[in-house]
């Protein structure tokens, strides 16, 4: 089924249901793994994923189809993580950057996390990047989306993606190999 | 570790794992979240800013009131005063008064009579004081 026609089921009240399934059938699992990169645990990422789909329901008629339904989804799905994030370190009187360094350096703790020390390395080297370089580092490196549907996820140029994934790897190199 | 490529080595996993069944009821918690109306949040900031405008009006009204009726006492006692002195005290007489008298007050105090000339003359005739106002 072509995206358009798809659409248009999402948009037909007789067929949206069903078409709304799907689209959570396929991209729910997706989402989930960008969502729990940004926010960085479960709890929160259950709580995001479901109100990112939740949007998704409430705007489909303002989708015009101009851009594909992935990056449209994607972009609600990063404005909603970045907003969360950001809502909870202004309620906990704390930044952003401060709340996910202390989140980083628990996840030895955490339930839902079967990284070894390495992963956990790396994860301390990501957070420590700027916010941009981090998300396309992420989107790249552990989601593997195209620096051209990245770009229209991000609205950034390929050119200034590739650059801030460039910097990113340097960066993280840099950190790994220190003690 | 003396040298780490990352795009070199073998591929590091984010190390998130997502709880087992996680997806099995995750389209039924959407769908349902979708159904149930979303309460109307109303801001308590907006409600405390009514609620602080209609005190500040009630301040405002009742604070002018008790002015106002202070002042207006004020000067109702004040004009007492003055009438008061002229009348009893000050030697100020009707004549004095009368110069002070501009054309804009004299006009407030013109009385619109319509009275018929034969009446007048009836009552001037009548009156026995109509002479020494004459020679006055």
């Amino acid at each position: 089924m072509e995206e358009k026609e798809f659409i248009q089921n999402l948009l037909n009240p007789k067929t949206q249901n069903e078409a709304f399934q799907k689209l959570l059938l396929d991209y729910q699992k997706p989402l989930y793994n960008h969502i729990r990169n940004i926010v960085l645990n479960h709890d929160d990422t259950d709580d995001v994923l479901q109100n990112t789909f939740v949007k998704v329901f409430q705007n489909l008629k303002k989708f015009k189809g101009e851009s594909k339904l992935f990056s449209w989804m994607y972009r609600i799905a990063t404005n909603e993580a970045i907003t969360f994030i950001n809502k909870k370190a202004k309620k906990n009187g704390t930044t952003s950057e401060f709340l996910q360094t202390k989140i980083v350096e628990n996840l030895k703790a955490d339930s839902h996390f079967d990284g070894d020390a390495i992963q956990i390395k790396l994860q301390k080297a990501i957070v420590n990047l700027p916010e941009k370089q981090q998300l396309v580092f992420k989107m790249r490196y552990f989601e593997e989306i195209k620096y051209e549907e990245m770009s229209q996820v991000l609205g950034t140029s390929v050119g200034a993606l590739k650059a801030s994934y460039h910097h990113a790897v340097k960066k993280i190199e840099i950190f790994m190999i220190k003690d | 570790m003396n040298d780490f490529k990352i795009n070199n080595n073998s591929k590091i996993d984010s190390g998130f794992k997502i709880p087992e069944d996680y997806f099995g009821n995750f389209s039924e918690k959407v769908l349902m979240k979708i159904n149930t109306p979303e309460p109307k949040v109303i801001s308590i900031f907006h409600k405390r800013k009514t609620w602080l405008s209609s005190v500040a009006a009630v301040l405002i009204i009742s604070l002018s009131i008790t002015l106002y009726t202070k002042i207006a006492v004020k000067s109702m006692e004040e004009k007492l005063t003055l009438e008061n002195y002229i009348t009893n005290q000050s030697e100020i007489s009707q004549y004095d008064l009368v110069t002070l008298l501009d054309t804009k007050d004299i006009d407030k105090i013109k009385i619109d009579l319509k009275l018929d000339d034969t009446k007048i003359e009836e009552v001037l005739t009548n009156s026995s004081e109509i002479e020494n106002y004459l020679t006055e």
